[in-house]
């Protein structure tokens, strides 16, 4: 005898989030509260050169100046930001040169995680840095990389070890002022990770983060750098997890993208922070800027899988400035139960010839709120850009919102914007179809929540493709109604 | 001083020959409170991102009229749709012209403002209708309500069609050297009811004109309200102009509006509805040029289910002239079945031409039908050089696809004589005569 | 195989069906016709569990089975499968997914385990050559952009892998030329086994020509009010249906 829908949704809505377990690893923590001193004290604490703790300083003093934005279609409780810990890092945590000297708890985690390094290792050959509580723990592959001239590590080696390199760029994309959450950041960040890539070389695996914050009371402030020299090639995949709490954890990251001459990044994301219990308690407070630049001939292609996190507010974007330059967003955002995500992209064309695409796949189940906030702008010496906009919504029950914001600017004639947006719900026949061949209507709606996001889907690298494939069909699970 | 501390000072002038125990000045006073909190909006509201009021408000205007202008027919016949039989409302500098009106009260009632705001037999009609659905939070529908006081006056009773469309024309004599009007007009159309209404602002001379106007349209039960907003004035007039519309179940409303002249326009336009099976139209047709700016924003706000809206506008911005378009549409969760759809296609013919767009879906129903699509590009030029292969000199192909552009909106205008008049400018517009009628 | 007694259904309050019997045991070919609006396609949605339909009387037994109560994906499993009128189009799964995901799906309701890459595409190759499709078709959204030919094709195919214990087919004849009406009767002729039955719905005779039914029912006014064989068919497509109205 089958289910009820009534017995399917009560067992479905006991699933716990999967990845909601909390790793018992000793960690050294800051006392909570934001101030001069604690930001001196993170620098000292990472043992980073004056420059860069002058240049927090300042990311500090434009911070304070600034007040939390509240234009987005979210509503939450502002976080106290007196009362959460910047630094929060495995104590065991020295350095470790091959996997084998990590802390075991730490790998049982990764394990946990679905994204056992030693796996990975052997079968897809991506290299991974793990970013814990804002420290990074451990990079994989880095003999390999460094003799092709790739530098893969963690931002705080970075600063260490090529402050050329980091003090050219960092902030040349999103500068600390640039808004509330990047100027944060900019000031309290710990960790993240780096990567370079010479002139003319293509990397040869994926590079690889997973972030996790563990430790409770604390923020995620890490910070990404990626420098793509002309005519060089780098796919980097992100990945990111959360225990589950019943308080709601900050997570305000800065990633910046640099594409020189000729150069492609492709830059993907699966995001799954805890994304708060079937009661809209907890969660993650996901408030991210990612931004990247690119010169002439450049290409940055931007891949989003994101069901995580109780509130999403988070824009990669593409500053065009080089001529014939092209910029790529593929969203796929999925809210469940009492989330919202307001997340888009803006497409900045500055250069000639410039072009790009947009896709973005939205569906809301349960209670939550989902928009599409983007922006399309050509400047006035922006000749022949081209831009085409995709975005569709699906909604799945009647106590959901699907929303679509995009702004559109053109102010060169030789512009070419098209955009469109649907919004729909998965149709009852589709689902007897499914049913009559034999599909229940769980999988029939994974099925057709695939097929409505497979242009996105498709852009991933295989390995993430896959689960990101799951993660739809688990953020679902019991949103049918 | 300030035009705001004008505006706020200049209350008591305003005041000195009205009631003010009478609830209708009530409503004014409140209004006041309103735009003395939050003044004139600045681009800082999301609403105002893409146009300034700074240049008009920083400026200074008359506010009331020093002296009775008069013109002759033969000045503004021009204006009129003059080969339809039309009951006309006109006014001159914001004040009535009975030499120039043909007003009614036969059957149904086309008069004025001031008429129905102070004369008892309509009092019952203005404690139900008077700015019950105009926003009371809108900073510049509040300036206009509290300075509100005289304009049209349309009520079509139950099962009534009005034979003649209704012709509403405000002109600016330029008797003044700056002049800032405020015309408030209230329409209601009871059950099963039609009316076509043609409204148009019109200065005479090369004086700056800002015109802050309100409009409060009641679609009842079954009833058809088709309105034309003709904006085609002088590049010294700018407009502001607020409508807003309630539809009951089962009626249509459709407002069309073309933008081919002013200064600088901002069209708010508002639908509500209380009932089922409504259907809304919203149209614009935007050709501009020199420094000319138009901005176009709309809402409907879907509330009941089983609703249609459908909203079209096409813009043509040539020279240093800027489009804006900020469309909305919202579905409330019992708005179930809601077709929604909205379109908004752009051509610039020139490098400093500039277009903004923001078609906005908010949705929170899930069984309904809504799209947006929005485009921004540039004339065809294979299809420019096929017709000028066939001979057609290249400024009539221009204006041949111009029209082709533009045709779906212009062909759901329902007066031939105005469909005929709306062409002519377009025409004259592009500066072109393409010598047959389309 | 299915025995159906005394079938009543009704849609949004509506009595569509009124006391239906029917017997089909394996092996053999029923077909069902009847003018428009006769029940003919309620018929095949009922037996299906398409829950727009409320059965207000009688019962529907499949291999003994009461399917009352059954979720349409509970058919399927139980080896029922119906070919739509009008197929569903699932925007970005591919037919070759779609079919995947339904074979998996009824092996693990039998306890099997998932059909290896290997095997499946053989079973494809098989499949498509038989029913002449292309395999560019395969890697297409299901039903997306398809022609009525297609379609139907598509129906056909899907259950050539699914081989199921029963196929309804309604009116699958319709929109097709005559070269994809032999190329869907073949088909089905392939598909015909001791094991299995065939309830073709249909308007027209045309079909029956290619898929020579044991048995052809009349459907009229939710009640098969005519019974015989093959010459039946005939009879119907020289007489027309208004003698039938009489028999009502």
């Amino acid at each position: 005898m089958a289910y009820t829908e009534e017995e399917l949704k009560k067992e479905l809505e006991t699933k716990e989030y999967e990845y909601g377990f909390y790793t018992d690893i000793e960690s050294d923590t800051f006392p909570v509260g934001l101030n001069e001193d604690i930001i001196r004290k993170i620098s000292e604490k990472k043992g980073e050169p004056d420059w860069m703790t002058k240049w927090r300083l300042e990311a500090f003093s434009s911070f304070k100046k600034m007040v939390e934005p509240d234009w987005s279609n979210v509503k939450y409780k502002k976080p106290d930001l007196q009362k959460i810990s910047y630094y929060s890092a495995p104590k065991k945590k020295p350095k470790y040169n091959s996997l084998e000297e990590v802390d075991p708890e730490l790998l049982k985690t990764f394990d946990k995680l679905g994204i056992s390094v030693d796996e990975q290792k052997k079968l897809s050959g991506v290299a991974v840095d793990i970013v814990m509580d804002s420290v990074s723990v451990a990079t994989t592959f880095r003999e390999t990389l460094a003799k092709k001239g790739i530098i893969f590590c963690s931002i705080s080696e970075a600063i260490q070890k090529h402050p050329e390199l980091v003090k050219k760029y960092i902030g040349t994309v999103i500068p600390p002022r640039d808004n509330y959450y990047s100027a944060l950041n900019s000031a309290v960040f710990t960790d993240g990770s780096f990567c370079y890539i010479p002139k003319g070389v293509r990397c040869p695996m994926e590079l690889s983060t997973y972030f996790r914050i563990n430790q409770a009371g604390t923020g995620q402030f890490e910070r990404t750098l990626v420098i793509a020299d002309e005519q060089s090639y780098v796919s980097y995949l992100e990945g990111c997890t959360a225990p589950s709490r019943d308080e709601n954890q900050l997570h305000a990251a800065v990633v910046e993208l640099i594409a020189l001459d000729d150069a492609e990044i492709k830059y993907s994301t699966v995001q799954n922070w805890f994304p708060g219990d079937k009661n809209g308690k907890g969660g993650v407070f996901n408030f991210v800027t990612k931004r990247g630049l690119c010169h002439n001939r450049a290409k940055i292609s931007w891949t989003q899988v994101e069901t995580g996190s109780a509130v999403t507010w988070k824009y990669p974007s593409c500053v065009l400035k080089g001529d014939n330059s092209i910029g790529e967003f593929y969203s796929i955002a999925v809210t469940n139960n009492f989330q919202q995500a307001d997340t888009g992209t803006k497409m900045v064309h500055l250069g000639n010839n410039t072009r790009s695409t947009i896709i973005s796949k939205g569906i809301s189940a349960g209670k939550s709120q989902n928009s599409y906030r983007g922006l399309v702008k050509v400047g006035s010496r922006a000749k022949n850009a081209r831009n085409f906009s995709q975005c569709d919504s699906l909604l799945m029950g009647n106590n959901c919102g699907a929303h679509t914001f995009p702004y559109i600017e053109a102010k060169n004639n030789s512009a070419q914007v098209e955009h469109e947006a649907t919004t729909s719900k998965i149709g009852e026949d589709q689902i007897f179809y499914c049913n009559q061949r034999g599909i229940d209507t769980e999988k029939a709606i994974a099925l057709i929540v695939n097929g409505f996001s497979k242009e996105v889907l498709n852009k991933l690298p295989m390995e993430f493709a896959v689960e990101a494939q799951k993660l739809l069909e688990i953020s679902l699970e019991g949103s049918v109604g | 001083m300030e035009f705001k501390e004008k505006l706020i000072s200049s209350y008591l002038a305003f005041e000195g020959d009205l009631d003010l125990l009478d609830s209708v000045h009530q409503t004014r006073a409140k209004a006041l409170r309103v735009f003395e909190k939050k003044g004139f909006p600045t681009k800082k509201d999301e609403s105002w991102k893409y146009t300034s009021l700074n240049a008009l408000v920083n400026a200074d205007y008359a506010l009331f009229p020093r002296s009775e202008a008069s013109i002759e027919l033969k000045d503004v016949k021009k204006y009129f749709l003059y080969d339809t039989d039309t009951y006309k409302v006109i006014f001159i500098d914001g004040v009535y012209s009975p030499f120039l009106s043909n007003t009614t009260h036969d059957g149904l009632d086309v008069c004025l403002m001031s008429a129905a705001l102070t004369k008892p037999k309509y009092r019952n009609l203005i404690n139900t209708y008077f700015n019950k659905i105009a926003s009371l939070e809108e900073s510049l529908t509040a300036l206009n309500t509290s300075y509100s006081k005289e304009g049209a006056f349309v009520y079509i009773p139950k099962k009534t069609v009005a034979e003649k469309p209704i012709e509403i024309i405000h002109f600016a004599s330029g008797e003044e050297h700056s002049l800032w009007l405020q015309p408030r007009n209230l329409i209601v159309v009871d059950k099963n009811s039609q009316v076509q209404i043609i409204e148009r602002h019109q200065s005479l001379k090369d004086h700056p004109v800002v015109t802050n106007s309100v409009t409060e349209v009641y679609v009842h039960e079954e009833a058809f309200v088709d309105y034309y907003k003709l904006q085609n004035d002088l590049t010294s007039a700018s407009l502001i102009d607020n409508t807003y519309i309630q539809q009951a179940k089962n009626s249509h409303a459709s407002v069309h509006t073309f933008s081919l002249g002013g200064k600088l326009v901002r069209n708010n336009l508002r639908y509500y509805h209380t009932g089922q099976r409504i259907l809304s139209t919203l149209k614009g047709v935007t050709i501009l040029e020199g420094k000319q700016h138009v901005d176009h924003s709309t809402m409907v706000h879907h509330s009941h289910p089983n609703c249609e809206s459908h909203q079209d506008y096409k813009g043509i911005f040539s020279e240093r002239s800027e489009g804006v378009f900020n469309g909305q549409i919202l579905v409330e969760k019992i708005a179930q079945k809601t077709n929604a759809f909205q379109q908004n296609n752009n051509v610039l013919l020139d490098d400093k031409a500039t277009v903004n767009s923001k078609p906005q879906l908010e949705i929170y129903a899930d069984d309904v039908k809504c799209s947006h699509g929005c485009t921004i590009g540039q004339m065809d030029e294979e299809a420019l050089f096929y017709l000028r292969s066939r001979g057609i000199p290249k400024k009539e192909a221009k204006a041949l696809m111009t029209y082709a552009f533009a045709n779906n909106v212009l062909e759901s205008v329902q007066l031939p004589s105005l469909k005929k008049r709306i062409n002519g400018q377009i025409a004259s517009k592009l500066g072109v005569n393409l010598g047959f009628e389309l | 195989m299915l025995t159906i007694e005394n079938l009543h259904a009704e849609v949004e309050g509506r009595t569509i069906l009124n006391g239906i019997d029917l017997n089909v045991k394996a092996g053999e070919v029923h077909a069902i016709m009847g003018p428009n609006g006769s029940g003919k396609s309620t018929l095949s949605s009922v037996i299906a569990g398409n829950e727009d339909y409320d059965v207000t009387q009688g019962k529907i037994l499949f291999k003994g089975k009461d399917l009352s109560g059954l979720d349409p994906e509970e058919r399927a499993h139980l080896g029922i499968f119906l070919s739509f009128q009008y197929p569903v189009e699932i925007p970005g799964v591919t037919v070759t997914n779609f079919i995947k995901t339904a074979i998996n799906a009824n092996r693990k309701a039998q306890g099997l385990s998932d059909l290896g890459a290997s095997e499946l595409l053989k079973k494809i190759r098989e499949k498509s050559t038989l029913l002449d499709i292309d395999s560019k078709f395969l890697s297409r959204s299901l039903n997306e952009g398809f022609s009525g030919g297609e379609k139907k094709r598509n129906e056909i195919f899907q259950m050539a892998m699914l081989e199921p214990t029963l196929a309804i087919l309604d009116e699958t004849d319709s929109g097709l030329d005559i070269d994809a009406l032999k190329i869907v009767a073949n088909g089905v002729n392939k598909f015909k086994a001791k094991e299995n039955a065939v309830v073709v719905i249909t308007h027209y005779q045309r079909l029956l020509e290619y898929i020579v039914p044991d048995f052809v029912h009349v459907l009229f006014g939710g009640k098969i009010v005519k019974s015989g064989t093959k010459e039946l068919a005939h009879e119907l497509e020289a007489k027309g249906y208004d003698w039938i109205k009489e028999l009502a």
